[in-house]
């Protein structure tokens, strides 16, 4: 099956078996969370199961190996993870020790110098 | 002598115009960088003007991992002792050649700390920093193109106008309050803390603490989310997601008189709470005691609250209980179908 079937299936069914499986409450301690939780709390939940797959995938794609890709999803609210869906790739990724600018200048300066000037 | 008046005068308008020149230039400046100009007239309540924290640990960072080298420094100041390649794996993303800030959140929930993103102000980063946590914050130190650091503020110096970070290969880096803020605020002045569990950051709201508690409670360990919300009690009695947090804490540790204390006070703090009702009559059940538990859950389907399903389960399930109890061809009793 095509990458793209199996996945828009795969999205089917999550979808599907998250709304069935809100039909029943279930006796025992109601969470905290479930008290602390927004309006929607059955559509939030959907829309976290969607974005917890998507930002692993991003992850992979990213380098990340899947076991460890799951880890780190995991340990983000459903708040985090959806925001991390949708920019994973353009969010602000720190890591540089020291200030390459003044390279980089030097570098830009010399290639525009080179193509103007150069007969 | 009119040559000299005029020469003067000259001197005198030049003079005003210079001025005039540094005030528009200083007016500009202090656009440039507004929360460094706030503090001189507003310098936040009760912080000391220097404060040096010499506990907070060193990590060097290789390249492009200062973020599991800053993330390394608070864990360990929090007690958790860690180095930076073990944190590689949790935050470090090979393509970005970089860490993002919503994982540099989540990891130190692994090991059982709290981390707290900060409101975006000087004011509570230097508050903070004064209480004894030391502040990870996101810099772009590029001159030109952006480029993204994170270090770790661990004092500073009000009087001699710098802050001290741990930063990149340098153990005490100073920087001016005027070109920190400049690096700090494009990332939107983004800056957390980590602490235990039960030290509950000097700029915390309520709100946005135990949402912390609450997401450290998704992968921390049992006894770090009890200190937390047992934490988060004191501090606020009147918190109910906290009592029930805790009193689920305990009751899911096998601890049910615990639990059962925790849920009575709640019960007199939010009187008609059904999830406090229904958790209570749970509780009793759990220990036995299945006439209380249905008084409680009858209470609680009478408050007709939100959880209504979740209620009608419980009774359920007591009733079920209290059926199992009573000997065989012994009559039920009235009103309890």
């Amino acid at each position: 099956m095509r990458p793209i079937m199996k996945s828009l299936m795969c999205r089917s069914l999550i979808v599907a078996l998250m709304t069935l499986s809100f039909q029943t409450a279930r006796a025992g301690m109601i969470g905290a969370d479930q008290v602390a939780a927004s309006v929607q709390p059955d559509r939030t939940a959907v829309l976290s199961v969607l974005s917890r797959a998507d930002t692993m995938a991003q992850l992979r794609a990213q380098g990340i190996d899947p076991a460890m890709a799951r880890e780190r999803v995991a340990a983000m609210t459903d708040e985090e993870v959806q925001a991390l869906a949708a920019n994973i790739e353009t969010a602000p990724a720190g890591g540089v020790s020291t200030a390459a600018g003044v390279l980089a200048v030097v570098v830009v300066a010399a290639l525009v110098w080179y193509f103007a000037f150069r007969k | 002598m009119a040559d000299l008046r005029a020469l003067r005068v000259g001197l005198r308008a030049r003079r005003r115009a210079g001025i005039c020149c540094l005030l528009l230039a200083l007016a500009g400046c202090a656009q440039l960088v507004p929360q460094t100009m706030a503090l001189r007239t507003g310098w936040p309540a009760g912080v000391a003007r220097q404060v040096e924290l010499a506990s907070v640990p060193f990590f060097p960072q290789s390249q492009y991992q200062c973020g599991p080298a800053a993330l390394a420094t608070l864990l360990n100041h929090a007690g958790v002792k860690i180095t930076p390649e073990a944190l590689v794996d949790q935050v470090y993303l090979p393509a970005r050649q970089g860490s993002l800030q919503a994982e540099m959140l989540a990891a130190p929930r692994r090991y059982s700390q709290v981390s707290y993103l900060l409101a975006p102000r000087y004011d509570d980063l230097l508050r903070e920093v004064a209480a004894g946590n030391p502040v990870l914050v996101l810099q772009d130190i590029g001159p030109l193109m952006t480029q993204w650091h994170y270090a770790v503020v661990a004092g500073f110096d009000y009087p001699a106008g710098e802050l001290h970070l741990r930063s990149g290969t340098r153990k005490s880096e100073a920087l001016p309050f005027t070109l920190f803020e400049r690096t700090w605020m494009k990332s939107g002045y983004w800056a957390m803390v980590v602490v235990p569990p039960d030290r509950i950051p000097a700029t915390a709201t309520e709100a946005r603490w135990l949402a912390a508690v609450m997401a450290m409670e998704r992968t921390g360990d049992r006894e770090a989310a009890t200190l937390a919300y047992a934490a988060t009690l004191k501090r606020w009695p009147g918190n109910l997601p906290a009592s029930i947090g805790l009193a689920n804490q305990y009751h899911a540790a096998g601890a049910l008189k615990e639990a059962e204390a925790v849920l009575r006070e709640a019960s007199a703090r939010h009187p008609g709470s059904t999830v406090v009702l229904n958790n209570l009559a749970q509780n009793l059940s759990d220990q036995g005691r299945q006439q209380e538990a249905l008084a409680q859950i009858d209470q609680a389907l009478q408050a007709q609250g939100p959880f209504a399903a979740e209620v009608r389960e419980t009774r359920r399930l007591i009733l079920q209980r209290l059926a199992a109890q009573r000997p065989q061809g012994a009559p039920a009793r009235p009103g309890s179908k």
